[in-house]
């Protein structure tokens, strides 16, 4: 430590200077990327340790920056994560083909990171071209997770399983990809060892039972084994005898009949599983085996149900064994009934995701109402994350569920049906969102639905300081609302919006917000092409990419897609997205 | 409008503004989750009259014109006249359900779908102890009352069950073809369904394991309009 070293040093402001190895040493130690940004705007000395020392680069928007200045900037990087896609891809609101490929990247890191060693993807376009380019050029790579992607197919997976020797993680996860056999599982050497994690739950095709088996027997170190729904539990039980040390377990579906004496292994398999905290699986109606779960269900932390149309009773006796459960995802066939025995059961639950199993029906008695959110709400006082899809809701309910539990971080509340009110008052659900926004002072993401008027985005806008991600669905009644939540969040980040009637002012009512945000987007509302011209004019380093609705034929149909960006405008955009 | 106070909802009441029957009722808790139905969920999508769209919950009635709701498919319910202007944009695929809303993912809203179809084929489902696990509810409207009920057509065995339950529920005598009840003659209500090509028909003429593949829903329709 050598105070002449320091530069701009007044007397009384000495900044004192580390050694370079001691302080990348020290920076080496630093693993959140926001904290690293905000260590490299400290000074120049600062900004290079960092750089030289960062090993994972984070990028939330594929188009945000290009291949070229990352690798320019970080040298050292061992592990990517790419978000591609604006989140409403998730719904078919984005064309197909509109972008986000991973190939561009790859060619780069190709060259310039040739001992990466874990990609991980969200929402990007993967061509089984890429993925064999990924076994092919990256000999030390251990780690692929493949989350929403498209593009590829089962055919890119034999590549990864062939030549990746070092591969510890294969992650497969809700991806849109072509499922043409399970033979890529086969494609795994005869002698490897070092898989930690594979999940291919999603992927619909038949393994090799036998190579499944094989390869659970000989790597040692797996702790995450998520099958697909065709194990049965016959084969379950023949995995779990290889594999008790396993952490968390994705199950085939439990639909078969066994004998007692199979029904007995297969308990006794789950209790040797002693490790086990996360459980999942797409589990079909009969519930008759379920009791096999409840030993291992000691320990679980998360329960993750969202595909297993599962009668309330059921569930509710399921939870029951659940007294340590963090996280739940579930369908809503678990009912208000089931959600009070969640309450009375989970006392140290955190995130509670209610998905609609019956998306498509509005007028019917299931699901989950307010009632079960409020049993929630009072039984489980450390909640902080919810998703709940539900058909009614009131303004009250809402208010006391916030009452009993401030800390919310993530409120995410869908009323299926768009611009329903509170079905006891009959008015919009505006205060509701007001009680929350006021109440949950550390709320970072909130999803509203409902009737709601300009009310709920003012009282977003004033009280909702930490509120980074905001979806608005069918919601709003002028440009004000959207004016307020842009004057008013200042930590707004990511702005989504469909079927609301914000226009051109609102769009530019944000021209001073959207180089600190993300990124924003807006669909069926009320912007017009002219008005978005005026924000790409006057400001050159956002992207404003326009998308017009094909099915609508009035001039109003489009949508916009704005994001702060360094890479200039997109070179590889298809011909529906015009880059204003 | 009417309103209803929070306590007069209650989520495993029936639709109906009566007070819940005893059958209904335990039907419902017996209910497992293989009924993820699609049946009544077609019912939204399809032209169909007045009688289908007012089971509410709650006794919470709707704004604004019935029929129109209908044919926006999902209908956007609002006093603001400035929202009342937008045409839903699935207006032009009503009939068929939005791959856009509610938001879910597209794995979970296949995966559910196909479970959907699953289950409409009525298939009865035994575990090892003979339960059934199967259900199909179907709505039943009484031609002149806007508030329907729901019958679990698998807990009855034949035609003669369908009648009597419904003429208890109903608190009417109901006739069908081929019914040999002579104190029907003078029923004034009789039995007509809906089947799966949307055609209204009379019940009685199929054998009832047919009945049960194609039918949709129920109406007790007045004799002479037959």
């Amino acid at each position: 430590m050598d105070p002449s070293k320091s530069r701009d040093s007044a007397e009384s402001t000495r900044v004192i200077q580390f050694p370079n190895d001691v302080l990348e040493r020290i920076l080496s130690l630093i693993d959140s990327h926001r904290d690293r940004s905000a260590v490299s705007l400290v000074s120049k000395a600062w900004y290079n340790a960092e750089r030289w020392t960062r090993r994972h680069v984070f990028i939330g928007n594929c188009y945000a920056v290009s291949p070229q200045i990352v690798a320019r900037r970080f040298p050292n990087i061992r592990s990517v994560t790419l978000k591609g896609k604006p989140r409403f891809s998730d719904f078919n609101l984005v064309p197909p083909n509109w972008g986000a490929e991973v190939h561009a990247w790859l060619a780069v890191f190709a060259d310039q990171y040739p001992l990466l060693e874990e990609l991980r993807l969200k929402r990007m376009t993967v061509t089984d071209e890429s993925l064999k380019f990924l076994a092919r050029k990256f000999q030390k790579f251990r780690a692929l997770s493949l989350l929403s992607c498209d593009g590829f197919s089962t055919n890119g997976l034999e590549a990864i399983a062939t030549d990746c020797r070092h591969l510890t993680e294969l992650d497969i996860q809700e991806n849109g990809i072509d499922d043409i056999s399970g033979n890529w599982l086969s494609c795994f050497p005869e002698n490897f060892t070092s898989l930690e994690v594979l999940n291919f739950a999603s992927l619909s095709s038949d393994v090799n039972f036998d190579a499944l088996e094989r390869l659970v027997s000989q790597c040692k170190s797996l702790k995450i084994l998520k099958v697909n729904k065709n194990i049965t539990l016959e084969q379950l039980q023949r995995l779990l005898v290889r594999a008790p040390q396993l952490t968390e377990l994705g199950t085939g579906s439990f639909l078969q009949e066994l004998t007692a004496h199979q029904y007995e292994e297969l308990e006794r398999a789950f209790i040797g599983c002693k490790n086990l905290h996360a459980l999942s699986g797409s589990w079909e109606a009969t519930t008759l085996y379920l009791p096999v779960l409840y030993p291992a269900c000691t320990n679980l932390t998360f329960l993750n149900l969202s595909y297993a149309a599962l009668p309330s009773e059921e569930l509710a006796k399921l939870v029951a064994h659940c007294p340590h459960l963090q996280r739940l995802w579930v369908l809503d066939t678990i009912e208000d009934v089931g959600l009070q025995a969640v309450a009375s059961n989970c006392p140290l639950l955190e995130e509670l995701r209610v998905f609609p199993a019956d998306p498509y029906d509005q007028d019917i008695n299931r699901g989950v109402t307010e009632s079960g959110f409020l049993a929630v709400s009072l039984g489980c006082r450390k909640l902080h994350y919810v998703l709940y899809f539900c058909r009614q809701m009131t303004n009250a309910a809402v208010a006391r569920i916030v009452q009993n539990c401030p800390g919310f971080t993530h409120f995410r509340l869908c009323i299926m049906k768009p611009g329903q009110p509170d079905y006891v008052t009959n008015e919009p659900m505006d205060e509701g969102f007001g009680a929350v926004v006021k109440t949950c002072t550390n709320l970072r993401r909130l999803g509203v639905s409902g009737l709601l008027t300009d009310l709920t985005f003012e009282y977003i806008g004033r009280y909702a300081k930490n509120l980074e991600t905001l979806s608005v669905a069918f919601a709003g009644g002028s440009d004000r609302g959207m004016q307020c939540i842009l004057d008013g969040c200042p930590k707004l980040r990511k702005l989504e919006i469909r079927d609301s009637p914000f226009g051109n002012g609102a769009l530019l009512s944000g021209l001073e917000k959207y180089e600190s945000m993300r990124s924003l987007w807006m669909s069926a509302c009320k912007v017009t092409l002219n008005g978005c011209k005026m924000l790409a004019r006057q400001r050159p380093r956002l992207n404003v990419e326009v998308m017009k609705d094909e099915d609508m034929d009035d001039g109003q149909s489009y949508k916009v897609y704005v994001y702060r960006t360094v890479a200039g405008p997109r070179t590889d955009a298809p011909s529906f997205v015009h880059t204003l | 409008m009417g309103r209803a106070s929070a306590k007069d909802y209650s989520p495993s009441s029936s639709s109906s503004s009566s007070s819940p029957s005893s059958v209904d009722c335990s039907k419902h808790k017996n209910r497992t989750g293989a009924s993820l139905s699609f049946a009544s969920s077609m019912c939204q999508f399809s032209g169909c009259n007045s009688g289908c769209s007012s089971s509410t919950r709650g006794g919470r009635t709707r704004r604004g014109d019935l029929n129109t709701d209908l044919r926006l498919g999902l209908s956007i319910v609002s006093p603001d006249a400035q929202r009342d202007n937008w045409i839903d944009p699935s207006a032009s695929k009503q009939r068929e359900q939005r791959q856009d809303w509610p938001p879910i993912k597209s794995l979970l809203r296949t995966t559910l779908a196909v479970a959907g179809k699953a289950d409409t084929s009525v298939s009865n489902v035994h575990n090892n102890n003979g339960d059934r696990n199967a259900s199909l509810f179907v709505k039943v409207y009484m031609e002149g009352i806007p508030i329907g009920r729901k019958l679990d057509l698998l807990a009855l065995h034949d035609y003669d069950d369908l009648i009597s339950t419904l003429a208890h529920m109903f608190t009417t005598p109901i006739a069908y073809p081929n019914g040999d009840r002579a104190d029907h003659a003078e029923s004034l209500h009789v039995l007509t369904y809906e089947d799966r090509e949307g055609d209204w028909m009379m019940a009685g003429d199929v054998p009832w394991e047919m009945f049960m593949t194609t039918v949709k829903r129920l109406k007790i329709t007045r004799s002479d309009r037959c």
